[in-house]
């Protein structure tokens, strides 16, 4: 690596060195308390994908070049140069990672891997040599933001296309629409992801609680996230904010996508709007009886995998749960504590990857499955895209037997008048 | 061996206590002067009060009991004894009413405080010598480890020969003479401290100290300061916001 692209990719390293972030570099004391907390080593055994050992391939190169000890006694934290080899690391340790945080939660400091990671990640991209499909895909999110009249039309085109859908799972009346686009003045702003299942139960839901809402013309999902860029992840994040803002959206809904919800949640700023999941707005409904379900729709035991990124990491944990109440009498925790409930192992864009990640995906989430056939449910519902992939993917690979379900899905399923 | 001796015990303390004094500021000062995160880092669900709860995970360690019963025992043990070992060493300057609450003779503890914290100190150095914290470990968690060891068997030394083999030389007296004189910023260097049986253990003692003292603002024993306000992190305080 010559001088002018390691000075480059320190500069990048620099600019992700705020308080939080020293602190998380300076303190490990390598107790190794988070051994068992990551669903990688604990399906895996690798001592590589303990969540210390992963923090430390970014320290070392901390070690070295952020700290004055790096000059003079850089073996005493075994501070590491910064090269070709040093990148590889960190794509393993940064890949490897769904940035689940349930490290963070066995941690006596609380050390925040994910955040670690996102410096690895941002080194990588420096590098050129991060995972192309998330750059590529982030870029398609941004286009889009960019030139909407382009997609405007075949947009508008398919929505028409799924309203048929919607109707058969709730009849509104005559002369509404069953999937309103470009509503000025809507109460609730729905982004979802770009996939029919995304829609129409959400849609039937909308309508059967007789909300004033409107479809986004933008994907939830942000991929900026997924690969670590903050840019790109502002710049798609800020889609959706200046839609709702041109709508005067007073509450924007989030469909079932962990790192969407999250980023939007927690990196928006304040808005004049509010952010939901919406596992959150169903739960809402059904409090304010706006929305009736029937429990006998759904047979058999169920239960629920909390999305980290809406759970553990944003606090949705009652919701879901309430919701379940109304859906079935069989309901079966997963964990006791939603804190310690393992990662699916498809998160931190690992599932966006696709073809390339699925045998570690499968390999590294061992314990996933365990914990899911240790409740013997045979229904398995989550709020999340990337968490519903991936448990369906487990779900064939290791033959649980049981049905992945959008717990969204379940809701709409389940509507009476 | 004359100079060597007082070069240890007196210029080199002053530098280690500057060295560890102002090094710590300025690294804390350069930290806390940091841009702050833009957003929560919260783990879920909440607890309240906030504050409570982030003190709570700072000094009684629940994750860690939880999840490494053992090892809690050892850390605690460890950090009770450190305290009362800072305690004992503040009345070796002079008399100080609070610490005398619980009425007891100076060193308190009656040598089991500097036993109890050699142990610990051996539990979690020999604990690094098994995989996986093995690995995880890097050179200067073992330096730490083995130097507050020595500082530890080398200080308690000198507090169980006198009770626990009445050597009665070398005297609490002595030690308020030598340190009250350092802190006057006029050294002074009682007989009894340099030329009696143990001197050479109090020579150590200090030696090593003075190592510890000069490594800690560079170390990973920064987190005696930092674990606190990451903690406020994790629980959900933001800077800026009402945090509850």
């Amino acid at each position: 690596m010559d001088k002018k692209t390691r000075d480059d990719l320190l500069k990048l390293f620099q600019s992700k060195l705020n308080e939080a972030m020293r602190f998380y570099l300076e303190t490990c004391t390598r107790c190794g308390v988070c051994t068992e907390a990551c669903h990688v080593h604990a399906s895996m055994g690798q001592v590589r994908y303990i969540a210390a050992y992963r923090s430390e391939i970014v320290r070392r190169l901390y070690k070295k070049y952020f700290k004055g000890r790096g000059k003079f006694w850089p073996s005493v934290g075994e501070a590491k140069e910064l090269s070709e080899i040093a990148l590889d690391e960190l794509f393993d340790a940064a890949y490897s990672c769904t940035g689940c945080r349930r490290c963070m939660v066995y941690c006596p400091f609380g050390i925040d891997t994910q955040q670690l990671m996102s410096i690895a990640k941002l080194l990588l991209i420096g590098a050129n040599t991060e995972p192309e499909i998330l750059t590529l895909l982030a870029d398609t999110s941004i286009e889009k933001g960019k030139s909407l009249e382009l997609f405007k039309e075949g947009f508008l085109e398919g929505i028409k296309r799924l309203e048929a859908d919607v109707l058969e799972k709730w009849q509104t009346e005559a002369g509404t629409t069953a999937i309103p686009v470009d509503v000025e003045g809507a109460d609730l702003l729905y982004v979802a992801l770009a996939g029919a299942h995304s829609i129409i139960p959400a849609a039937a839901v909308f309508n059967a609680a007789g909300e004033n809402w409107a479809l986004s013309f933008f994907e939830a999902v942000n991929f900026g996230a997924f690969v670590g860029d903050p840019t790109k992840t502002k710049l798609i994040l800020d889609r959706i904010v200046n839609e709702a803002k041109r709508l005067k959206i007073k509450e924007v809904c989030i469909c079932e996508c962990g790192t969407a919800y999250r980023v939007m949640k927690q990196l928006a700023g304040k808005q004049p709007f509010k952010v939901s999941a919406i596992t959150e707005v169903h739960a809402r409904y059904l409090k304010e009886g706006r929305i009736k379900v029937d429990k006998s729709k759904l047979n058999g035991a169920v239960t629920y995998h909390d999305p980290c990124q809406i759970a553990r990491n944003a606090g949705v944990i009652d919701e879901p749960r309430y919701i379940l109440q109304h859906l079935t009498d069989n309901f079966r925790e997963l964990t006791d504590d939603p804190r310690y409930n393992w990662c699916c192992g498809g998160g931190g864009g690992l599932v966006a990857m696709g073809e390339d990640t699925l045998d570690f995906r499968m390999k590294s989430s061992k314990v996933k499955v365990d914990q899911v056939k240790a409740t013997g449910a045979n229904i398995l519902a989550t709020a999340c895209e990337n968490c519903h992939t991936q448990l369906s993917n487990l779900n064939d690979h290791y033959d649980m037997g049981v049905n992945v379900q959008f717990l969204s899905s379940l809701v709409a399923d389940a509507l009476v008048r | 061996m004359e100079t060597l001796y007082y070069i240890i015990l007196v210029p080199m303390v002053y530098v280690a206590f500057g060295v560890f004094f102002i090094g710590t500021a300025i690294r804390l000062i350069k930290i806390f002067r940091e841009p702050k995160h833009p957003t929560t880092l919260q783990i879920f669900p909440e607890k309240k009060p906030k504050w409570l709860w982030a003190l709570s995970d700072t000094f009684l360690l629940p994750t860690v009991r939880k999840h490494k019963p053992v090892l809690w025992v050892f850390l605690i043990l460890f950090h009770v004894g450190i305290l009362l070992l800072i305690i004992g060493h503040l009345e070796l300057f002079g008399e100080f009413e609070i610490f005398q609450i619980i009425p007891h003779e100076v060193f308190l503890g009656k040598g089991f405080v500097g036993l109890i914290v050699s142990i610990s100190l051996l539990y979690l150095l020999f604990r690094r010598f098994k995989s996986p914290v093995r690995e995880l470990s890097v050179p200067e968690d073992y330096y730490l480890l083995v130097l507050l060891f020595l500082i530890v068997i080398f200080g308690s030394q000198m507090d169980w020969a006198r009770r626990w083999y009445e050597y009665g030389e070398l005297d609490v007296e002595h030690y308020r003479m030598y340190l009250s004189s350092l802190l006057h910023f006029q050294p002074e260097l009682p007989y009894e401290i340099t030329d009696t049986g143990h001197s050479f253990m109090l020579v150590l003692h200090v030696f090593f100290a003075n190592l510890f003292l000069m490594f800690f603002p560079f170390s990973q024993s920064m987190h005696s300061f930092l674990s606190l306000p990451m903690n406020k992190l994790r629980r959900g305080f933001v800077y800026g916001q009402e945090n509850t």
